[in-house]
């Protein structure tokens, strides 16, 4: 048996590496290089010089632009979370007008983000689609480019909730309807249903796509950039300006900052692995 | 109550993409007006330029070649994790999952420099990262596909005679079918729809459809443009999902 398994588990290690070889190169080198060139060790021109000054140089502004991004992050999950389970529950227990849902739901998740991001720049703008619906109220609120990122967050939001329902039904589908049925005969209501059977069921998918959809809404750039206000920053806002400024001396605090929504991702991301693995030990 | 809650859920689905639809197809439309008072095509012939079409080009052949790379990549990989002992599958499985944890913009910026200094072409260079930033989609649509294949169908077909090969092709070629097509389309829409890895490295030289699109809905007064040019970027994507779903749920529903 073990003289079988030993060429077996080399095909199979073979079989990874087309896979595996691409992703370690590109994202080693990546943080390596980010790492270097934020301690001056990797300069586009002229030697290598140590220096520390990309993190301490406008450290209040990284700090300012960090909490930015998780507040962002933080709103867009949740709504996203609450709004995709809703859809998610709304699809499972209505079943024509659900499949309506399900299928105009689904379609929006093709639409890439920049394309989100300049719909709802034309829904929630100055004198946008919204506000002409309302009848131009005076005290309509600046949305677009205002201090609370709402239209960031309601792209995010948007486009997110939708992944949250695909990701919560594709987990829970097949095993939810005869819990329900179990828990209907026994006596449970509608909302204790929901509550009872299917949030416990659709926690596991909802701590992953949380954690997923926090990393992207925090690492992402467009809606950021083109419904955002221009201060505060967000971290890919930041990033972006100072990689692309003439300033070569801004490339070692733009390399700080990517590294730092690298650094924030993970925590998130080990964060749900712990959350997850006391879920999976307590049930 | 339950059709309130439907309603409020489809208008929260269809919302941002009724003023997208309005202005691509307005001619006139004043700040005060509900609907837009003309209506014209203007919004699609100014689409009609050589340099749309070049980076209609473009998106087309980054999203099929990233699409045309990671999709058997995805399934070598998912094939790896489903073989190897259980340490090193766990260690593919991580790495298959890592670029899903590191925003697409700081891994652009770490590895451009060493494209730089590779002297590779910007849309190699954009090719390989959204390769890579594909992969964790297009193995993970092979792994569960892969959790729910039964092998004895495979074995059945040799026990009747059938070699490996044909085995491979009659019986597991169309059981991963639907897999293999989830994940083309995801991995197409990676290359299709990107902007942020296409900016930084393509710096410029690359031009694909969402950076026209990025640039008209920055500047003001381009609502038609970046409406018309929202369109032309969503119906292809929605053409080939509907393409991949209708016919699977059609032979559901039989």
């Amino acid at each position: 048996m073990t003289r079988r398994r030993a060429p077996t588990t080399r095909r199979a290690a073979l079989l990874a590496l087309p896979a595996v070889v691409p992703i370690v190169l590109v994202v080693g080198v990546s943080l390596t290089a980010a790492a270097l060139q934020s301690f001056g060790l990797m300069p586009f021109i002229g030697p290598p010089q140590f220096s520390a000054d990309a993190w301490t140089r406008d450290a209040d502004e990284l700090v300012r632009s960090t909490l930015t991004s998780t507040y962002v992050a933080m709103v867009s999950t949740l709504l996203s979370l609450v709004v995709g389970f809703v859809l998610a529950t709304y699809v499972l227990a209505i079943p024509r007008m659900g499949r309506i849902v399900e299928a105009l739901s689904a379609a929006t998740i093709p639409i890439p983000h920049v394309i989100g991001a300049g719909a709802i720049g034309l829904l929630l703008s100055d004198s946008g689609f919204l506000e002409r619906l309302l009848g131009m109220p005076e005290a309509f609120p600046a949305l677009v480019s205002g201090p609370w990122f709402v239209a960031v967050i309601a792209e995010y939001a948007w486009k997110e909730s939708a992944f949250v329902a695909l990701v919560v039904l594709g987990s829970i589908s097949r095993s939810v309807g005869d819990l329900c049925d179990a828990a209907a005969t026994l006596g449970a209501s509608a909302g204790q249903r929901i509550v009872r059977v299917v949030l416990p069921l659709s926690a596991p998918s909802l701590a992953v796509s949380a954690a997923i959809v926090f990393v992207y809404t925090l690492g992402s750039y467009e809606a950021a950039w083109l419904l955002g206000p221009t201060s505060p920053e967000p971290l890919p806002v930041r990033a972006v300006r100072l990689f692309t400024s003439v300033d070569l001396a801004a490339r070692q605090q733009a390399m700080a900052t990517a590294l730092v929504s690298v650094a924030v991702s993970a925590a998130v991301i080990i964060i749900a692995i712990l959350v997850l693995r006391r879920h999976r030990s307590l049930s | 109550m339950r059709v309130i809650l439907g309603c409020l859920l489809v208008v929260w689905i269809v919302a941002p993409m009724v003023p997208v639809l309005l202005w691509s197809v307005a001619g006139q439309w004043r700040a005060p007006a509900v609907l837009p008072s003309s209506y014209s095509l203007q919004g699609f012939t100014a689409l009609a330029t050589p340099d749309t079409a070049r980076a209609a080009a473009s998106s087309l052949s980054l999203g099929l070649g990233v699409a045309v790379i990671a999709t058997p990549l995805g399934y070598l990989g998912a094939l790896a994790v489903r073989a190897l002992p259980p340490m090193p599958s766990r260690f593919v499985e991580f790495v298959l999952l890592a670029p899903l944890a590191i925003p697409p913009f700081a891994l652009v910026m770490g590895i451009n420099v060493a494209l730089l200094r590779l002297y590779v072409s910007p849309p190699l260079g954009v090719t390989l990262v959204l390769v890579v930033t594909a992969l964790p989609y297009t193995a993970f649509m092979f792994r569960s596909a892969l959790a729910g294949y039964d092998h004895r169908f495979e074995e059945v077909a040799r026990s009747l005679g059938a070699s490996p090969g044909q085995a491979a092709r009659h019986v597991r070629y169309h059981l991963l079918a639907g897999a293999a097509a989830r994940a083309f389309f995801l991995a197409f829409l990676v290359g299709w729809g990107d902007y942020i890895t296409t900016l930084l490295i393509g710096g410029g030289q690359l031009r694909t459809l969402p950076l026209l699109l990025g640039s008209a809905a920055s500047a003001t007064g381009n609502e038609q443009l970046t409406a018309a040019l929202s369109v032309a970027i969503i119906l292809p994507p929605l053409i080939l999902l509907a393409g991949l779903t209708l016919p699977a749920a059609r032979r559901k529903r039989q």
